[in-house]
């Protein structure tokens, strides 16, 4: 693989938080992955504690130079809240709104006295 | 240029994918599955992937959850990893109001041999030491698990594909026509036809179904979660709207909310279910999230599955439904029953689209 003109060997990491290797990129572009994306859904780069920010540019040039297109057509992740590591008790402290959340017992519906 | 094929299967995400690979056991060639992204762009790639039966009911439904979590224990050695454990399901509840309906619903679930049993507050803190001592009791059943959602869909593809299923991604299907028994598939790049037509693309199949002049109700459903830090293991289980994966992490989230095709995270229902988690295991308050991402569910009008063949279209089969990770096995079984054989070795009835006539 051929990188910035130089040759990068397939065993490089470019995910450091999950490991993921270049080899590891180009077999997920070779099974249809396109995006970054895609790629982190088959290989887990960019689900590590950093969440992308080491590894997404280096990704999204891979997966570019795999499928011969230019970076500016792989499209953008999404960046979703927290774009920093924090505790979940900063929010669980902070909430006093009504309910969105689903309690399963709730929903069932036992059979008493129905047809099954 | 039209490619033929004997059948086609629109949507490649846990349900069409796990469809193309049962199918692809029996029938070798001819198999096209066609999405419009690449699949786990859409709901499967945005959930929790639990296998969970325990509180699915009327227990006709609870029993074709039960089915579908016995066959995954056969899957793995068919497919390879996809990281499938039964972990068993704990629902843990703070009141005695809850308890008697938790009561009521084991007994009528325990009649239809589904197995689950009602504990109180030091068993259930036996069985899953991180739960909150404030809890009243929970329901605890050997059945539920989890599957890796990602992993699981990947092994499919690759099954499928080495069983001779061609995959068109990132190709959005534009037009259906059924002209003398064949229909003709309009996507973006390329026309494909086919003798038998599966629909399987979650909440996306509303509008296939509109192509074909036909109603198939199934509506978006937005769910929220939150993931935290690899942690060390916390849960032997998987609890109603947490689980653990192997990787350390934990998932958290069960909301439900009307949002159309929105799949953004909000901070409101964020920070409840971030309340909702330390509530329920508090050593949760300490934990880092590190990210919350949103997925579309797939929820069909009266919530259950749209299973079968469509009255009045012959070869055109429909599989949109709720719980897609729970019923994947039992759906790709049964569908591939009805495709080669033209019946199923359990009752669908209930599942027929005629339902909504």
């Amino acid at each position: 693989m051929k990188k910035g003109g130089l040759e990068v060997d397939k065993s490089t990491i470019v995910c450091r938080c999950e490991e993921i290797t270049v080899a590891d990129i180009e077999n997920a572009v070779a099974q249809g992955a396109q995006t970054f994306d895609d790629v982190k859904r088959l290989t887990r780069s960019g689900m590590g504690l950093c969440q992308g920010k080491t590894c997404r540019t280096v990704i999204s040039e891979l997966i570019a130079q795999i499928r011969g297109e230019s970076v500016a057509a792989i499209p953008v992740p999404h960046m979703r809240m927290p774009l920093r590591a924090i505790p979940i008790g900063i929010l669980a402290d902070h909430f006093s709104g009504g309910s969105a959340m689903q309690s399963l017992l709730a929903e069932s519906k036992p059979d008493e006295g129905q047809e099954s | 240029m039209r490619r033929d094929y004997e059948t086609i299967i629109v949507g490649g995400g846990v349900i069409g994918s796990g469809i193309a690979y049962h199918l692809s056991e029996v029938q070798t060639e001819g198999i096209l599955v066609i999405d419009k992204e690449f699949p786990l762009n859409g709901t499967s790639g945005s959930t929790q992937g639990w296998v969970w039966v325990q509180s699915k009911t009327p227990s006709w439904y609870g029993e074709l959850s039960m089915f579908s979590a016995e066959l995954y224990e056969y899957l793995p050695r068919k497919i390879g990893d996809i990281e499938y454990t039964r972990t068993g399901g704990i629902d843990p509840f703070f009141t005695a109001e809850e308890r008697d309906r938790a009561l009521r619903l084991a007994e009528s679930q325990s009649q239809a041999g589904i197995e689950m049993h009602v504990l109180d507050r030091d068993e259930t803190l036996a069985l899953e030491p991180a739960l909150s001592p404030k809890i009243f009791g929970s329901i605890h059943s050997n059945l539920d698990g989890t599957v890796n959602p990602m992993r699981l869909v990947e092994q499919y593809m690759r099954a499928a594909k080495k069983n001779g299923v061609i995959y068109e991604y990132a190709n959005p299907v534009i037009n259906i026509e059924k002209k003398q028994g064949e229909f003709i598939v309009t996507a973006k790049a390329g026309t494909f036809s086919c003798k038998k037509l599966v629909l399987s693309a979650g909440v996306w199949t509303c509008e296939l179904g509109k192509l074909l002049g036909i109603n198939i109700p199934v509506y978006p459903v937005r769910g929220q979660i939150i993931i935290t830090e690899p942690l060390a293991p916390l849960l032997k289980h998987t609890l109603s709207s947490m689980r653990q994966t192997c990787n350390g992490e934990i998932l958290i989230g069960y909301t439900k909310e009307t949002a159309g095709f929105d799949r953004r995270t909000t901070l409101d229902v964020i920070e409840e279910t971030a309340n909702f988690g330390a509530k329920i295991v508090p050593a949760l308050a300490e934990a880092k999230m590190v990210r919350t991402f949103a997925g579309l569910r797939v929820m069909p009008q009266d919530e259950f599955p749209i299973i079968g063949g469509v009255p009045g279209i012959e070869n055109l089969f429909i599989a949109a439904l709720h719980s897609g990770f729970t019923l994947s096995p039992l759906v790709g079984t049964i569908l591939t029953e009805l495709i080669t054989e033209g019946e199923t070795s359990i009752p669908i009835d209930r599942c027929n689209i005629a339902r909504f006539a």
